[in-house]
């Protein structure tokens, strides 16, 4: 958190298109637990978000609790299914049309979640004490 | 899926207790996974298996109970290793177990095992033969703790049922969780009253034997 707000940095995908899995989540995690919120134009799998959760959790301490994140995901239709497949099977790449926001989870407060729309409040560090 | 279905038929016949099928119940806090654990365990062997709290986190490592049989209303039956898993959540705040009435070093070392069972839980993601996935009902189940667990099993291809847990409760909203996962099989349960636990044995044993 910066003096008095939230630093919310947006990554576009063109910045993270060249990074592994694992680079951008040391980079995620380094961000979020200086309190930053970083908005991701890219959907994350299932398995890169819990090993979010997973990596997360392997750094909780008194005084980082760990994340909130939201995603908003290209949707579960055939068409989807069949996009996803085709990414995996002939470009051998993930299909992630999509945005992933993820912040400290005592910033990030109130997140109401849609299938196509998110949102959360940010808090600001004297409020949450 | 097929490998997996394999497998399964494997386990089926092999007569081993070492193969028997696993499944995994899985959550977020406080859904009823325990609650569930035991109504079925004291069902079939008259023994609790995992501990309930209102405070979250309770079950802060795999719980498991070998050799669970269920039955079926036409004699069918199946030999089970039931594993009540962590709740899965995206963080852990000590604040949060002292606003229970825990004292701070309690609270911190709560919070610090509540960390290491989420990461046990998500690791039996890959040893798991198929899972009950329960929600509270009285809850909005669309959240990226959800989507995320059942995404993986997903992706696993591991068969999962889908549970609408504390049907008791007045404001409980069952159809929501149908909204949320349309794409599964929703069972209405009360794990706390047992009710439909035995439409739950069926539902085990239709969809995988």
């Amino acid at each position: 958190m910066g003096e008095d707000g939230v630093t919310i940095e947006f990554l576009s995908k063109e910045k993270l298109t060249d990074q592994q899995f694992d680079e951008k989540l040391d980079i995620v995690l380094e961000k979020v637990q200086e309190n930053a919120v970083l908005v991701l134009e890219e959907a994350w799998t299932p398995e890169e978000k819990s090993e979010l959760i997973q990596s997360s959790m392997e750094q909780v301490d008194e005084d980082f609790p760990g994340v909130e994140f939201l995603g908003l995901d290209a949707g579960n239709t055939r068409l989807d299914k069949a996009k996803r497949l085709v990414y995996q099977k002939f470009l051998n790449e993930e299909y992630r049309r999509g945005l992933t926001i993820v912040g400290n989870s005592r910033v990030m407060e109130k997140i109401k979640e849609e299938k196509d729309t998110v949102s959360f409040l940010a808090k600001l560090e004297d409020e949450s004490n | 899926m097929i490998s997996r279905l394999k497998k399964l038929i494997s386990n089926l016949f092999s007569g081993s207790g070492k193969d028997d099928i696993g499944i995994g119940i899985y959550g977020p806090p406080n859904a009823g996974k325990s609650t569930l654990a035991n109504q079925i365990s004291q069902d079939l062997t008259g023994e609790d298996m995992s501990d309930v709290s209102e405070v979250p986190h309770e079950t802060r490592a795999v719980e498991k109970k070998e050799k669970v049989t269920i039955e079926s209303e036409d004699g069918r039956t199946l030999d089970l290793n039931l594993l009540d898993m962590p709740g899965i959540s995206t963080n852990v705040d000590f604040k949060d177990f002292t606003e229970h009435g825990l004292e701070e070093e309690q609270a911190k070392g709560r919070a610090k095992e509540a960390t290491k069972g989420i990461v046990e839980a998500i690791k039996y993601l890959d040893d798991v033969d198929a899972c009950l996935v329960i929600f509270d009902s009285t809850e909005d189940p669309y959240t990226q703790v959800n989507v995320t667990i059942i995404g993986n099993l997903e992706a696993k291809d591991i068969p999962i049922l889908v549970l609408a847990n504390k049907t008791d409760l007045d404001d409980a909203d069952p159809e929501r969780v149908r909204d949320a996962f349309p794409q599964h099989p929703v069972l209405e349960i009360s794990a706390k009253e047992g009710e439909n636990i035995d439409k739950l044995y069926e539902e085990i044993i239709e969809r995988l034997t």
